[in-house]
């Protein structure tokens, strides 16, 4: 089975061509990304408008390279997936136009893939790893403890109720003046820095839901940077590393209170995946290794690139979808808010914060 | 030639296929739509490919609307006809909307000129104006609804564009020609983005969205005060 997969969610133009064996295992024929990073950097963040301008005047060089690495032509194709949401509504509608008008081309099956449910199964491209095991997913735009219990099966044990783990790694760069993306230049400045010399709040610490709070800690940090103004470096490289450690000893707690929660509804998981890019910062890498060690559990982490937005990870859920005749209709709408389990209440007092979309 | 017309861009939904050997508009449809574009469309194109009984195969070129018009609603139409000519191995033109709502009235060989305009908001206008020719006067712009009155100078002119009644001939110079004609269309008529598509060199007129507005957005303000740029 071949499947292109298209990925335009937020600020990478990604397509890729992967293949599906009858056996379950798949293989990456290619897999293009474009970061738009060079675009959006003199505003410190993803302006949504520059997004979608520059998926539309790069995504059809973008799938064209895919397929012509991959050796595929598109009347070869078995699917043709892309990332239907959640995401920037412009760059979505972008994305899944262009892969039902190639669809349509060839009456090939098109599959609307949750770009949520795309990290979820990423794993499984690159290792025999079976249902149910326990995904962390923390990227710029999402930040979630997801059991993932077969294809198309998602319950959401812990969400966070405000702020996303990346977008607070990139707001503490950003009101430092540290270069977008900010994420690895925190975690670069905090090498160097003293995690003890303040003391931020471990947001939601000790609490028996699995959820994240991250907003309060990034107005720490901003409290405590404003009264050191002027900012040497070494104030920096110290807020840095008080900031991370704040976000590591929260992130252990709340995520083996979601592998509890997993095991008294799902058993014992049979593993434990870290998915988005916040997955790529060595610290939080340890911090999860030290957890899936006390859940005795395995800790599974794909390799970088397939952690970041990628089209392989759109291509292969697509395939997986694919695989049990989950195909959709030319009518599939670009969805700017799509839960990947739909019976996923926003947790108590937190209704109208973004943990309940 | 057998050509696929696509328009999104302004407040309708549209397909097409055009032989330009005998004239005939094999296949048609177009929707009344301010929003709903993305949703809209692709069913839509299959309705029309199939009504035309061609097959993707069987296209000599696309046709695409490339605005100015909503952001999002152009970027449909060019991601579809992106996506078909990349897979299907076709030639796509754009085409502006400007110059699709002046086509009609180009081919009808008027003497004077054509001013077309689509409202921008906040008291502007896109807007060009060609000679009877279709020849350039004022290239297309964005620009205070003002500025397009100004056009008055170039004597009684033709309107056209969604803004060519309420935002333009409502607000005529007093002291200026009368239009000679005021034609006030919610989009431009899709046979007629066909007709200019099949005419057009492609070399001239690439598939790329025509915006004519910077995205709106501004590097942040809310840093600290740092003593050193830091060491990056």
């Amino acid at each position: 089975m071949l499947v292109l997969g298209i990925e335009t969610t937020c600020d990478e133009t990604a397509a890729a061509v992967v293949e599906r064996q009858s056996d379950g295992s798949g293989k990456i024929l290619s897999n293009v990304v474009r970061s738009q990073i060079a675009e959006h950097a003199r505003f410190g963040g993803v302006v949504p408008e520059i997004a979608a301008r520059a998926h539309v005047d790069l995504l059809d060089g973008i799938v064209d390279s895919a397929m012509k690495e991959a050796g595929v032509g598109y009347a070869q194709l078995s699917a043709v997936a892309a990332a239907a949401g959640p995401g920037l509504i412009g760059g979505v509608i972008v994305g899944l136009t262009t892969a039902k008008a190639i669809a349509m081309v060839h009456d090939t099956p098109l599959i609307a893939v949750n770009h949520l449910e795309a990290h979820a199964l990423t794993p499984r491209l690159t290792c025999a790893l079976a249902f149910p095991y326990c995904l962390f997913l923390a990227s710029g735009g999402h930040t979630q403890i997801v059991a993932v219990v077969g294809v198309g099966q998602y319950v959401r044990l812990g969400t966070t109720v405000d702020d996303a783990m990346g977008e607070a790694f990139d707001k503490v760069a950003k009101m430092l003046s540290l270069p977008y993306p900010g994420g690895p230049q925190v975690e670069r400045a905090a090498e160097g820095g003293d995690a003890k010399r303040f003391t931020f709040p471990r947001p939601m610490l000790g609490r028996p839901d699995a959820n994240f709070s991250l907003s309060g800690l990034k107005t720490a940090v901003r409290n405590e940077a404003s009264r050191l103004t002027p900012l040497e470096p070494q104030d920096i490289s110290d807020l840095c590393a008080s900031f991370q450690a704040a976000v590591l000893d929260s992130t252990a707690d709340r995520l083996s209170v979601g592998l509890k929660l997993f095991q008294e509804q799902f058993g014992t998981p049979r593993a434990l995946v870290a998915a988005g890019g916040v997955a790529a910062n060595h610290a939080i890498r340890s911090a999860l290794q030290d957890v899936a060690a006390k859940a005795q559990t395995t800790l599974i982490i794909p390799p970088p690139a397939l952690c970041t937005d990628n089209g392989a990870m759109i291509a292969w859920a697509g395939a997986e979808r694919m695989a049990l005749g989950l195909t959709d209709t030319m009518e599939a709408p670009p969805r700017a808010r799509w839960l990947l389990d739909a019976n996923a209440k926003a947790p108590a007092g937190h209704a109208n914060s973004r943990a309940g979309h | 030639m057998m050509i696929l017309a696509i328009d999104t861009a302004l407040d309708a939904c549209s397909a097409a296929v055009l032989d330009t050997t005998s004239g005939n508009t094999i296949a048609i449809e177009s929707l009344p739509m301010q929003r709903g574009h993305a949703e809209a469309l692709m069913p839509l194109l299959g309705r029309v490919m199939k009504e035309s009984g061609i097959g993707f195969a069987g296209l000599d070129r696309i046709a695409v609307t490339t605005g100015p018009g909503s952001f999002t609603g152009l970027r449909v139409g060019l991601s579809a006809a992106r996506g078909i000519a990349l897979a299907a191995e076709k030639p796509v033109v754009g085409v502006t909307t400007l110059a699709a709502y002046a086509a009609p009235v180009v081919a009808a060989n008027a003497e004077r000129p054509i001013l077309s305009a689509i409202d921008a908001r906040h008291d502007h206008v896109y807007f060009q104006v060609v000679a009877g020719d279709g020849s350039p006067l004022v290239k297309p712009k964005v620009a205070p609804i003002a500025e397009a009155l100004e056009a008055a100078q170039y004597g009684a002119l033709h309107l056209v564009g969604n803004a060519a009644a309420m935002l333009l001939a409502a607000r005529w110079p007093a002291d200026a020609a009368d239009p000679v004609a005021v034609d006030c269309q919610s989009a431009p008529d899709i046979t007629w983005v066909a007709w200019i598509g099949a005419a057009i060199d492609p070399d001239g007129a690439p598939p790329r969205p025509f915006y004519l507005r910077a995205p709106d957005a501004k590097p942040p303000k809310d840093r600290l005060e740092v003593s050193a740029p830091p060491s990056t």
